[in-house]
């Protein structure tokens, strides 16, 4: 075998062992593509399935805001309604408070006026209860007065009554002395003659007997005009009496009156007076008659 | 490399066997390199010669 051969085998063999080496070295260190390529394709799915995930969230939310939106829409719109509507009730108000402030001004004025007038009133009040208290005053001592002229009238009522008495009895004399001289005188054909005195005696003023009203009523039973008679349906029975006047109505309108003239039991006939020329105020029967209007 | 020749007083050499030794030493070396790159490969990819 040649040298050169030889130097060839050595050369050859430490190639070979320094390339394969290197080759080792690289093929150790070298990295795994296909893993990395799953890994990378895992996520890459991954990223894939969260992509679409996402566009399906994506898409249900703009459907969702899209609702929304045409819901805060139809809300906008009832709001700006509430809206233009509170604004026409503010306005409503705010007359009205106008309105209420000029009547509280006017019954400001009222009030002030209706004080004035009721100081006014309670100066007069005071005013009057002082002259009450006044006239109290004077009523008692006019009172006090009072009970001693009625004990004072009293006391002379007594002597009066005691007077009387004795006026009946020298009365009662008189007339059986009157009586007395009567029966001696008329067997002489005389009679006494009361003496009057020459000088009048005036008399004091005496007080009229109260005056009740006789409150008779009834009606006309026949009337004759040509010889102006009338005839009523009450009589002595009911208390009619001679001379009394009835006045005759209808309705509540005078008629005329009828003075009676004649009376019996049940029944009485007067003359009519104060008769009224109109036709139609002309008495018949029927018309009430009574002693009182 | 006959033992006449080194009688002869020429200069002294290294076998002829050892040369065979020293190939068969890279052979091995290559061959255990390409296997190596091979179960690399099959372990890696699946296959030795093709990318799936």
């Amino acid at each position: 075998m040649s040298t050169l051969t030889k130097v060839l085998i050595v050369l050859l063999t430490i190639a070979s062992i320094f390339l394969c080496g290197i080759v080792v070295t690289y093929v150790a260190s070298a990295d795994n593509y296909k893993e990395k390529y799953d890994s990378l394709f895992s996520r890459y799915q991954t990223a894939q399935d969260r992509k679409e995930d996402a566009e399906a969230q994506l898409n249900a939310l703009k459907t969702r805001t899209d609702e929304e939106k045409l819901k805060l829409n139809g809300e906008i719109s009832q709001r700006t309604q509430e809206v233009a509507a509170l604004k026409a009730n503010l306005t409503k108000i705010e007359i009205e408070r106008d309105t209420a402030l000029r009547k509280e001004g006017n019954w400001a004025s009222i009030t002030k006026d209706l004080t004035a007038t009721n100081d006014n009133q309670r100066q007069l009040l005071e005013n009057a209860l002082d002259g009450q208290k006044k006239l109290n005053a004077e009523l008692i001592k006019e009172r006090r007065q009072l009970d001693d002229t009625t004990a004072a009238l009293l006391e002379k009522g007594a002597i009066i009554a005691q007077l009387e008495g004795k006026l009946r009895s020298l009365i009662e004399d008189s007339t059986t002395l009157q009586n007395t001289l009567d029966k001696y005188l008329r067997q002489y054909g005389k009679a006494f003659v009361q003496p009057s005195p020459v000088t009048r005696v005036r008399e004091a003023a005496r007080v009229a007997p109260l005056v009740a009203d006789i409150d008779l009523k009834g009606s006309l039973i026949a009337v004759n005009l040509k010889d102006l008679l009338a005839e009523i349906s009450i009589g002595a029975a009911d208390g009619v009496k001679e001379g009394m006047r009835f006045h005759t109505t209808r309705e509540s309108a005078f008629v005329c009156d009828v003075v009676i003239l004649e009376v019996e039991p049940e029944k009485a006939v007067g003359w009519i007076e104060l008769l009224q020329e109109q036709p139609q105020n002309q008495p018949r029967a029927g018309d009430a008659v009574s002693t009182n209007l | 490399m006959s033992p006449a020749m080194s009688s002869r007083g020429k200069k002294v050499s290294v076998p002829d066997n050892l040369y065979t030794v020293i190939l068969a030493v890279a052979l091995c070396a290559v061959l255990a390199t390409a296997g190596y790159v091979a179960f690399q490969c099959l372990t890696q990819y699946g296959a030795i010669f093709k990318i799936q």
